[in-house]
């Protein structure tokens, strides 16, 4: 079933893109273009066939020594925030109505 | 006075080495080679002169107090703007990044640097790595060398196009779907994607994360494999977990004859729609070429492989989409200004910082994640990778080495594909590669006949081989009497070196 506007509208909620009225029409066209490509994937009989997350198998966690190092300091990890104030990231009110940032 | 674009990046280590010339002439002549060329190619996001004759100095004052030089002393190298390089902006060609400064150094980068390479600049890509043309660079287009009307293929075009343009001999790139191996093949020049894991993806800009590998551009396989060399030479990266130990000499075995040799190949891809005469061609000269050298042609079929661009279409939009959920504008990239609520402002700031494309792709991808759609799409889609895996393992077990194509045509023309999903089609020969992690080499073969632009093959080797599948490809080098050349519209301008 193809997707309708409203439908990409969601989409665009959910993956954090504001998307003007012009982009909506393009990108509902674009993305039921390509979910047409996506069909042969479903094609094959895939019953009983596991699935491959990875292409390294036997992937582990891999855990350092416990020993004190050092990392990425406070200044550089801040140097490239758009805006910073006593040593944190500021970011807008996270529950709405906060008012501007 | 010879022009720097005729060496190898081995023939100006061993000079460096042997007093022939120094790092800073080098550096200088790679330099000026750049500012000649740069106005027609725009390979380059950033040049870096300060960085490049700081390395050279370095180079220098270890050879004059006898220090031992590492295999990549003095040698001009650049790398695609999504590694990270301290002293740089990392872009990823997008205005989401356009002032992002790296705060530290990719592995693979400081690799190289520590074998003494000498960091001319970051190469314009495909906003994010999503293309196979380069055209949606937010910044601008970079021109393939052999026709500056034409497309270098993407994403990594920036550093197929300076290797071709003669501008520097070795380049890194990243490949998630073919962003090597395909604009290597339109440029006429050396592309390797490694194995998945053999290169520490440590500091480079993910993507695809399961599909990413960071591979050399060079004009010569054996350029290639020096670069290997420094690229693993130093073990696993302990910060990347998924970084693999791979301790070979990519050098050692490089003229070994493949005599006796098996090479596989896949009729039904010679006649694959889409596949252009020159193209197959092309695949005809190489198979010529491995019996000619007494490698044996082996017909193999990998069933699935029908499969693999609807796969890699689920799988990397998927991955893209969960990896650019960072760049919400708070800790870095753009932040739109005025925003009443943390919601509005990501929205806002993503919207104005990501391009067509990759917010078509994060859009993709966060669809095929959705609730009910994964089940149909994304599972199915690492089913299929299951399948494409085990069709390469039963090839692996008849043959040593698989020819294919790496690009389905030669470069075309900007503008020439509107349509993305005709554009996905580029990487139809590419990406089953990323879907399974082996290891894959783009090898130039000389001149299409009708258009006059570089044709190539592909060679694909079972996992954690590439030093032979190295091999193969000089052997290929070697029988087609094809190295990649510098275009002859580049070839001497600028970069003379005493």
């Amino acid at each position: 079933m193809a997707l309708s506007r409203e439908d990409v509208r969601g989409i665009a909620d959910y993956a954090r893109i504001a998307l003007g009225p012009d982009e909506l029409e393009a990108m509902t066209a674009y993305l039921n273009d390509t979910i047409a490509i996506l069909d042969p994937i479903l094609q094959y009989d895939l019953e009983g066939v596991e699935p491959t997350y990875h292409p390294i198998g036997d992937l582990a966690n891999v855990m350092r020594d416990d020993a004190p190092a050092s990392g990425l300091s406070l200044d550089a990890a801040l140097g490239n925030a758009a805006s910073t104030r006593d040593r944190s990231f500021r970011v807008p009110s996270i529950l709405g109505d906060g008012g501007a940032a | 006075m010879a022009s720097f674009d005729q060496l190898s990046a081995k023939q100006i280590a061993a000079g460096v080495a042997a007093g022939a010339f120094s790092a800073t002439e080098v550096a200088r002549a790679a330099l000026d080679a750049i500012d000649a060329r740069e106005p027609r190619v725009g390979a380059f996001l950033q040049v870096t002169p300060e960085l490049a004759l700081d390395a050279a100095r370095r180079v220098d004052e270890a050879r004059a107090k006898g220090e031992k030089l590492g295999a990549l002393a003095g040698v001009p190298v650049a790398v695609k703007d999504n590694m990270n390089l301290v002293g740089t902006r990392t872009t990823c060609a997008s205005r989401m990044l356009e002032n992002y400064e790296s705060p530290y150094t990719a592995t693979c980068v400081q690799r190289l640097l520590d074998a003494g390479a000498v960091p001319v600049g970051k190469t314009n890509m495909d906003e994010f790595a999503f293309g196979s043309s380069t055209e949606s660079s937010a910044f601008h287009r970079t021109n393939n060398p052999w026709d500056t009307e034409r497309v270098p293929g993407g994403s990594s075009g920036g550093s197929a196009a300076a290797v071709a343009a003669g501008e520097v001999p070795l380049t890194l790139g990243s490949d998630t779907g073919g962003s090597i191996r395909q604009p290597a093949a339109l440029c006429g020049v050396v592309g390797l994607k490694p194995t998945y894991g053999a290169v520490s993806r440590y500091g480079v800009v993910a993507f695809g994360s399961s599909l990413d590998q960071v591979g050399p551009f060079a004009r010569t396989v054996e350029d290639a494999a020096l670069a290997m060399n420094a690229l693993v030479g130093a073990g696993r990266d302990p910060l990347d977990s998924t970084s693999q130990d791979c301790p070979v000499d990519f050098l050692e075995h490089l003229e070994d004859p493949v005599e006796g040799m098996r090479v596989g190949y896949i009729p039904s891809l010679m006649e694959a729609e889409g596949l252009t005469p020159e193209m197959r061609a092309a695949m005809r000269k190489a198979m010529d070429a491995f019996t000619d050298q007494g490698a044996e042609l082996v017909e193999i079929e990998l069933p699935h492989m029908d499969a693999a661009i609807a796969a890699y279409y689920v799988i990397g939009p998927a991955e893209a989409f969960s990896n650019l959920a960072r760049f919400d504008g708070i800790r870095y990239g753009y932040q739109e200004e005025g925003c009443a609520t943390l919601a509005e402002q990501s929205a806002a700031s993503r919207a104005h910082g990501f391009g067509a494309e990759a917010k078509r792709r994060q859009m993709l991808g966060a669809y095929l994640l959705s609730s009910g759609v994964y089940d149909e799409y994304y599972f199915a889609a690492q089913q299929v990778r299951t399948l494409i895996t085990q069709d390469y393992a039963r090839a692996f077990e008849r043959v040593d080495v698989v020819l294919m194509p790496a690009s389905p045509r030669t470069a075309f023309k900007f503008g020439e594909i509107s349509d993305p999903t005709q554009m996905y089609l580029s990487d139809v020969f590419t990406v089953s590669l990323n879907i399974v992690g082996n290891g894959g080499v783009s090898v130039p073969l000389g001149l299409g006949e009708e258009s006059g632009l570089p044709v190539s093959a592909q060679l694909v080797g079972p996992a954690f081989k590439d030093r032979r599948l190295l091999t193969f490809a000089r052997a290929l080098e070697r029988a087609a009497g094809a190295r990649g050349t510098v275009a002859p519209d580049f070839a001497g301008k600028g970069g003379e070196l005493a």
